[in-house]
């Protein structure tokens, strides 16, 4: 099987995917509802999509193209609007996070589909322990060549982007340690992490070509990159976000992402290199674990700073992108948390401190993504 | 002289014998229905029949009386547990579901009145059938859904539908009890004793809650001693209900209501207080069997049959009709009416404590509600239980 042709679509327009936790309100757990929430918004007229994911308590809401930041966020609240006014009329929650902090992956079934029940019984029980919830995000690209070339200038700010989104510190349970513990189970799947390092969309074609004719894989949804090209929609797509807590939050996640594709695509600031990949994982992992506070080796440099000092000072490199795109307050936002190091996973573990049992850490959750007034 | 060293033949033993063999009994038969795809609530059910005098006559009539207590502990902590369930905020997101429930109540009590009374039954008899054919068996649904760890929208519908409807079914037969004393000339009995007990179990409710209010600052619920604390204020409540001559049944329902529109926080403990209350089932399902007698079954088997039909069609035309107005597809909303099928030990306490005031009525009643439990209670679950699976909400479909 071929790759398909790299679409034409809008040089830096952005797209928003948010993977959302479907909750029972007696005992805040996951709850297979992701039907009934689909059956309830079908006849929504709201900009975006609303879709099912690998198993029943999961859905995915995804926007449009949207131009930038303010069109993002307008089309993210419609969305949540109308899926807070169908939750409510089913009585479940929903809410963002990176992982349900003690659901029990056992407990999950697989949503019935042709592809999801494909997928189960390809991973087995990783296809169950697979329920957590990731924002992407889409970048236009004038063209494939351009994409490789922001695939591989992105991947240094592939840190930024965890501490940013971080909101998974509990898993089964249990306090992981790590900011961002999703991306542990995202890991076990074969073909996780990186893309490989190939600068032309001829190069890249080859390079399908081969692993296609292992038998490895079919199309591009085989590989779990961390960021991976998306030829039919002719963008590139940055996957290793949590869900935020909120939707504002996400927004401001993707407006950020667009400042800086638009400082690497007009700027081309640097030269791409394999050996940009030599501190990635590294770098990545440090930012699961640690948040703004993880060590960040630049790739060029080796010089050793924090993500969090790192952040800001990306902040300030894309201040006039930001600024042209009309981002500049959704970025100053982020710049004052990364400045107060505050993020989702940390304001989880405060309140989880302070003695909030985790079914009211999700209840909270849960009011907070649907902007709910606590009664 | 004549020590008591040496036993006396032929051995004698305390009655703490039936009651271990009946529980090693009826834990087997539950596990042989779990083996062969049936909830094991459907076995224990069985099981006492099988121990009571229509089949074995381990126990009598007697038993439940001498041991009520312990049955009504049981209920009350179901209620309460039922009642926590029950989220007023989703009616007000969702009236629907108030109509459904509404349909649910008013078709169920005009179709089983209506065949029975068209069958020649009395009207009084007609009337308290179908007031207590209105309610569901919380025990019978909370234990299958436990069994199954159900989860979903049929089953979140089906907790609230059982609350709403035996909270009717309670009233509609206090209203019944009422109109016995109006046929007896005595009229102020008949409007002072059903609104004592409506008054009477709110304030008990309010009562209740405000305890577990108390509880719940101190103590984790989900803890052994929150769970201990859970089951003495339940204890308390019936026993002082009791003394008060008020049914336990609506003040815990009402209670856990309460409970959950003030503080929308998850309320959790071990589902069905752990194995203290799967204990405190099947004793109450034996117990239930204990006054299950031939002679009575057979004297109301006809009319039982009649109000199991006219019911089943009663519940799936509600929840069928109102179903898919509330969310639900319409493969669900039948599920949702099958899935409360079930009526058990409640029921029986229902039209017993009917008998207690009104000997030779009461005695018609339980015949025919003893016969529709008998059914309903073994055959009931099993409805469930596939209904639930049916819409995908049981989760692999064994206890932890």
């Amino acid at each position: 099987m071929s790759l398909e042709a790299f679409a034409v679509s809008r040089a830096l327009s952005i797209g928003v995917e948010l993977e959302l936790q479907l909750v029972g309100t007696h005992d805040y757990d996951l709850m297979p509802v992701a039907e009934d929430l689909l059956r309830a918004t079908a006849d929504a007229d709201v900009e975006g999509d609303i879709k099912p994911e690998m198993t029943c308590s999961m859905i995915e809401i995804s926007t449009g193209v949207c131009g930038g930041h303010a069109s993002a966020l307008q089309q993210l609240q419609a969305l949540r609007d109308t899926l807070s006014t169908a939750a409510r009329r089913l009585n479940i929650g929903i809410c963002g996070g990176g992982t349900h902090p003690f659901q029990h992956w056992g407990e999950r079934r697989i949503f019935d589909g042709p592809r999801f029940r494909h997928l189960s019984e390809l991973y087995g029980y990783l296809a169950k322990q697979f329920t957590v919830f990731g924002q992407h995000v889409h970048v236009g690209c004038p063209s494939p060549d351009v994409a490789l070339y922001l695939l591989h200038g992105l991947s240094r700010y592939i840190p930024h982007l965890i501490a940013l989104s971080a909101s998974s510190p509990f898993v089964q349970g249990s306090d992981t340690g790590f900011e961002s513990a999703r991306l542990n189970s995202v890991l076990a799947f074969p073909l996780s992490g990186r893309a490989p390092f190939v600068q032309s969309w001829a190069d890249f074609e080859a390079y399908f070509r081969k692993m296609s004719g292992t038998g490895v894989v079919s199309s591009m949804k085989d590989f779990y990159w961390d960021i991976r090209p998306k030829p039919e929609y002719g963008t590139i797509e940055i996957r290793v976000m949590d869900t935020p807590l909120t939707i504002e939050r996400a927004a401001a996640i993707a407006a950020y992402i667009q400042a800086l594709a638009r400082y690497l695509m007009i700027e081309r600031p640097i030269q791409v290199a394999e050996d940009d990949y030599l501190v990635y994982t590294f770098n990545r992992f440090q930012a699961c674990r640690f948040g703004y506070d993880g060590a960040y080796v630049h790739p060029d440099t080796h010089e050793h700073t924090t993500i969090g000092e790192e952040i800001i000072a990306s902040l300030a490199r894309i201040e006039q992108h930001a600024i042209e795109l009309g981002a500049d307050d959704a970025l100053g936002r982020l710049r004052s948390d990364v400045t107060s190091g505050s993020n989702d996973a940390r304001s989880l573990r405060e309140s989880r401190a302070s003695g909030t049992p985790l079914p009211e850490l999700v209840m909270a959750q849960c009011a907070r993504w649907m902007k709910e007034d606590p009664m | 002289m004549d020590l008591n060293v040496w036993p006396a033949w032929p051995l004698h033993f305390g009655g703490l014998l039936h009651a271990g063999l009946a529980l090693a009994v009826t834990a087997i038969v539950g596990e042989a229905c779990r083996r062969a795809d049936i909830p094991r609530v459907a076995g224990y059910a069985s099981a006492g029949l099988l121990l009571g005098p229509a089949a074995l006559g381990w126990f009598n009539a007697g038993a439940l009386t001498t041991y009520r207590g312990i049955v009504d502990l049981c209920v009350a902590l179901m209620l309460f547990e039922l009642g926590i369930r029950l989220d007023a905020r989703w009616f007000r997101a969702n009236p629907g579901l108030l109509a459904t429930a509404l349909a649910d109540i008013v078709l169920t009590l005009l179709v089983v009145f209506g065949a029975l009374w068209a069958s020649g039954v009395d009207s009084d008899l007609a009337y308290a059938v179908a007031a207590i054919a209105v309610g569901a068996s919380p025990i019978a649904l909370m234990r299958v859904a436990a069994e199954g760890r159900a989860s979903g929208q049929v089953t979140d519908r089906m907790y609230a539908l059982c609350a709403l409807s035996l909270a009717a079914s309670v009233i509609l037969l206090n209203l019944a009890v009422g109109g016995l004393h109006g046929a007896n000339r005595d009229w102020i009995l008949a409007i002072a004793h059903p609104l004592y007990q409506l008054v009477g179990s709110a304030l008990g409710g309010v009562l209740i809650a405000v305890a577990f209010g108390v509880i719940r600052k101190r103590l984790n619920p989900g803890s052994e001693q929150g769970t201990a604390a859970i089951v003495a204020v339940m204890l308390l409540a019936v026993t002082i209900l009791t003394a008060l001559r008020l049914p336990a049944l609506l003040a815990p329902l009402f209670a856990g209501a309460i409970v959950k529109w003030r503080d929308p926080r998850p309320h959790l403990w071990p589902p069905q207080f752990g194995s203290i209350g799967g204990l405190l089932v099947i004793i109450s399902l034996i117990l239930a069997g204990s006054i299950m007698s031939l002679d009575l079954l057979a004297a109301g088997a006809g009319a039982a049959a009649l109000a199991i039909a006219a019911r089943a069609a009663a519940k799936l035309g509600a929840a069928a009709a109102f179903g898919p107005a509330t969310g639900l597809d319409r493969r669900k909303s039948v599920a949702l009416g099958l899935a409360l099928m079930p009526l058990s030990v409640i029921a029986l306490l229902q039209a017993l404590d009917v008998r207690s005031l009104y000997p030779e009525f009461g005695e018609r009643l339980l015949a025919v509600v003893g016969a529709m439990t008998l059914v309903l209670g073994i055959l009931g679950p099993i409805a469930t239980w596939r209904a639930l699976r049916r819409c995908n909400e049981l989760h692999g479909g064994d206890e932890r």
